[in-house]
């Protein structure tokens, strides 16, 4: 045992460099930030000078408090309404004998795995003031009682997409408590709602207050949903008021920007390190379970038909109408009062996409970052794991807060971050142009994602068959390789499916590092939105949303966890 | 058996493609560029007119060049800004050609030594205010539109000119509450422009605006919202839409309209320059020469559905036929100058800005 921990620094080559490389890749764009916050101009011009002008003017920019504030309402409504749903439903999925269980698990995942940009623009088209649900509800009750241009709505539909998020950790937690208590409950008579918040959920507090810190942070990282739904009222949100300082000015205010983006990682950097606090906390209370009993479900009784009718409107709600709104926009020409659906139809759309070699390109890139491009990403995250991995010294740690950091920066200033990085940095720059520079820019964003799977996987190796190859005369590396690399094998797979998912997803990330030879649907999907090509973006997030849906089926058929 | 042939037809194509493409009217040398041209291969693009729409011009092009490959960009006018400034600084070179819609954003490239100075052989056809220190030059003539939709707004409701346009809002306003879109001229290069030039030409702009806050009118970055917005009902009216695109749209949608303003109607065209690190300079000088020529603007005026500058072409969409339509003084293009630039500067803008939304809540309040 003291063998593998004995050691510290960098006591072989390989870890070293991993640590080194993963060090720059994360520190660079972020101090490239830092430093950019305190010009006066881009740091490439000549005419730039060194203040707090930018922090100044930012802060003398009602709009910017304006952002702020509603930034804090979104995120706070999105836990008021995730927390609660994400922990019923975890307790209705894991404790009680809803029928259909295994089909509902992978749907309700499902909005974790769309790309946010296409759910706001389904929306809209869905259920916008002319949207087609709205137009049908007119025209059968004669109103539609919603809006979804308020900053409530927003912080509504926020909350409904981010419900999987509370569901994953509240139903692991409550996979980890032995189910008797609960029985002792139900046998004194209490129903399986005041099971549910009188007993099972305290119990996975330490897990709800986790999930609650990742759904706020989430919230002030929030981009594609503002940034669609909040335009038609002029909601401002920080990254959609950071979006905005690009021409506010007439020419780009890159000072401003990273200004900004250093007030976001102020509020965002605290909590992530709050939820690793609670994470090792919430593992204490773990132990402190009931005994490991075999698990009874509760019998729902009547109660079986409230919870499938609420699982059903939330899932016709947060997934089935923004997703049938993009299909129907993909496949008519105009839309709205008066426009009807048999004359409108047409396969257009989808050929003028096919029809330009940018898009073209664009969901061939998609693919191949997603495919190959996640398979590298998880080779990165395994060396880095295996960096880590039976080594509690420094240099463990220092790399246990590192992948934290890019959690931290808003996916669009890291690849604003990353643009600048391959342009002044001479080896990187031929590299520019090539997808690669995207591909580095998602690695690096997704790194506390990636290394969550990979960490998930080595917990799983016991350490007794690694000391016994230490044993017989193994050193590190041969251990890594032909021991602990063949046990995560399965593992690996199913990350690679999950990081498939994740990069068919992203899309703020590359909206500055868009060129030709690096598009990708998510941010042309962006970059479509601002420019106006609305049949275009329908059609390519139809597009989005089936390479997506083969990654689910794909993952579904070999048995992957959608979790980690 | 077949060399001696083979070479002669090789020579003969290359005397008849040589005399081909050196233009009528060109100065003699011209020969000259076309071969370093040819000998460059490419030429690169950066444009904010998406590819799609420029296809018929880099085919029409490659016809006429067919050894110089075009790669053609598209981005937004302030990325396509963003782009030039960060890779001309990084010293990797940028576009050969820049050719954008935002004509401040253009001219201040110029000014900041950016542009490459090249007297094209057609500027003499060109308007002269479309000709800028013999660096860059306005290639299109497109009008800034009303839109309307024409399910729910008709007959006489339909706004002809911009005085119509401020008392129907204002007059209707429970018709039009919240159905009114414009640019958001903080988001909107374009939009901005449009707004300072209205607040020369027409006198009633301070009534205008505050009817767009009365009327909580709704603002977009970008034309295809607008248009989209309008066309699906969601929005009823549209004021100083780009009017290239939204002709476009109008011919296959049935519930967009389309009007020119009959008072004035305000002409925007889109700048175009050669790098001054070009590294196919020759190449960016065809291509200049080219989409200012006769044969590109017919394109530009037809096919590509932007409107031509030039008053001697033929096409559908010219500047000889908007002024026909329109009358010769009520359109008013806004010229390639120093003065476009006026609000860049920081403290003008953000004093205009400030103004705007003083008057957008005077009127809101109003109310």
């Amino acid at each position: 045992m003291t063998a593998l921990t004995r050691t510290s620094g960098f006591t072989s080559v390989p870890r070293g460099l991993t640590i080194l490389v993963t060090a720059a890749a994360v520190l660079a764009p972020l101090l490239l930030i830092l430093y950019q916050s305190f010009l006066s101009a881009p740091f490439f011009d000549a005419k730039k000078t060194i203040g707090i002008g930018a922090y100044q003017f930012i802060f003398a920019d009602p709009d910017f408090w304006q952002a702020s504030l509603n930034s804090v309402v979104i995120a706070t409504c999105m836990v008021i309404i995730a927390l609660p749903l994400g922990a019923l439903l975890a307790f209705v999925m894991e404790r009680t004998d809803l029928p259909a269980k295994r089909w509902i698990e992978p749907l309700i995942l499902v909005p974790s795995f769309v790309s946010p940009m296409v759910l706001a623009f389904g929306f809209v088209v869905a259920a916008g003031p002319v949207g087609f649900y709205t137009v049908w509800a007119t025209e059968l009750f004669g109103g539609a009682p919603w809006g979804i241009y308020s900053l409530t709505s927003i912080g509504v539909i926020a909350g409904l997409l981010h419900v999987p998020n509370v569901y994953v950790y509240a139903s692991a937690a409550l996979k980890s408590l032995g189910s008797d208590v609960e029985e002792a409950a139900r046998v004194a008579g209490a129903s399986p709602f005041r099971v549910a918040a009188t007993v099972s959920l305290p119990l996975i507090m330490p897990a709800l207050l986790f999930a609650a810190v990742l759904v706020f942070f989430l919230g002030f990282e929030l981009f594609g949903l503002p940034l669609v739904l909040g335009d038609p009222e002029g909601h401002l949100v920080l990254s959609t008021y950071l979006y905005k300082l690009t021409n506010k000015l007439g020419v780009p205010s890159y000072h401003l920007m990273a200004a900004v983006a250093i007030c976001i990682v102020a509020v965002t950097f605290p909590l992530v390190l709050l939820q690793r606090f609670l994470l090792q906390n919430a593992r204490k209370y773990a132990t402190i379970k009931g005994k490991a009993g075999r698990m009874r479900e509760l019998p729902l009784g009547q109660w079986k038909w409230v919870a499938a009718a609420l699982i059903a409107t939330w899932l016709f709600v947060g997934v089935i109408v923004p997703l049938t709104g993009i299909a129907l926009r993909a496949f008519v020409t105009n839309w709205g009062y008066g426009a009807k659906l048999a004359e409108v139809l047409t396969l257009e759309h989808f050929q003028s996409v096919f029809d330009e070699p940018i898009l073209v390109r664009a969901i061939w890139n998609t693919v191949l970052i997603g495919t190959v491009g996640g398979a590298i990403a998880v080779a990165c995250y395994c060396a880095i794991g295996f960096a880590t991995h039976r080594r509690n010294d420094g240099w463990s740690r220092f790399v246990d807060y590192l992948v934290l950091v890019p959690r931290a920066i808003p996916g669009l200033l890291a690849g604003l971050a990353f643009l600048w990085v391959f342009l002044f940095f001479p080896p990187l720059q031929p590299l520019r142009t090539t997808i690669f520079s995207m591909w580095l820019a998602y690695t690096v964003v997704w790194l506390a994602y990636g290394m969550r799977l990979i960490s998930s996987s080595l917990m799983q190796v016991s350490t007794e068959l690694e000391e016994a190859a230490r044993t017989v005369g193994a050193n590190r590396g041969q251990v890594s390789r032909q021991i602990t690399l063949p046990l995560i094998r399965h593992g690996l797979i199913a990350s690679w499916l999950l990081v498939f998912m994740i990069f068919e997803r992203e899309y703020s990330t590359g909206v500055y590092l868009l060129a030709p030879g690096t598009e990708v649907i998510g941010a042309q999907l962006v970059s479509l939105w601002q420019g106006g090509a609305i049949d275009v973006v329908a059609a390519l997030s139809f597009v989005n949303v089936v390479l997506v849906g083969i990654g689910l089926a794909i993952a579904l058929r070999f048995g992957v966890k959608l979790r980690d | 058996m077949f060399r001696p042939y083979l070479s002669l037809a090789l020579a003969l194509f290359a005397t008849v493609a040589l005399a081909q493409t050196v233009p009528a009217g060109y100065p003699a040398d011209y020969a000259q560029t076309i071969a370093a041209a040819n000998k460059e291969g490419k030429v690169v693009v950066y444009s904010a007119l998406d590819t799609k729409a420029a296809q018929p011009l880099i085919k029409d092009f490659n016809a006429l060049y067919p050894n110089i490959k075009v790669e053609y960009s598209d981005l937004n006018s302030t990325e396509l800004y963003n782009r030039f400034i960060a890779e001309s600084a990084s010293g990797q070179g940028s576009a050969d050609v820049m050719w954008s819609s935002a004509m401040d954003l253009q001219v201040k490239l110029v000014d900041d030594g950016q542009a490459l100075a090249y007297l094209s052989p057609e500027a003499s056809k060109l308007p002269g205010w479309a000709v800028y220190k013999n660096q860059a030059y306005g290639t299109t003539y497109e009008p800034a539109v009303f839109i309307y939709n024409k399910r729910l707004v008709t007959g006489d409701e339909i706004p002809q000119d911009h005085t119509a346009f401020a008392k129907l809002i204002t007059t209707k306003a429970d018709k039009f509450k919240g159905k009114v879109t414009t640019y958001d001229i903080e988001k909107s290069g374009v939009g901005f422009m449009f707004a300072v030039q209205d607040t020369k030409f027409f006198p009633g702009m301070k009534e205008l605006e505050q009817g767009f806050g009365a009327s909580s009118y709704r603002v977009y970055g970008s034309t295809g919202n607008m248009l989209e917005k309008v066309s699906s009902g969601e929005h009823l009216l549209g004021y100083n839409v780009l009017g290239s695109y939204a002709l476009v749209r109008a011919k296959k949608d049935p519930a967009l309209g389309v009007v020119l303003p009959k008072d004035y109607t305000l002409v925007l065209s889109r700048v175009l320059f050669i790098g001054k690190q070009a590294k196919n300079p020759n190449a960016a000088k065809l291509w200049t020469d080219y989409i200012l020529s006769q044969r590109g603007q017919k394109l530009i005026g037809s096919d590509v559905e932007l409107f031509s500058i030039r008053n001697d072409v033929d096409a559908e969409y010219t500047a000889a036929s908007l002024t026909k339509q329109l009358g010769p003084n009520n359109v008013k293009p806004i010229p390639v100058s120093a003065e476009l630039v006026t609000y860049l500067d920081q403290k003008k803008r953000l004093d205009f800005l400030s103004a705007w939304k003083a008057t957008l809540a005077a009127g809101a309040a109003g109310k």
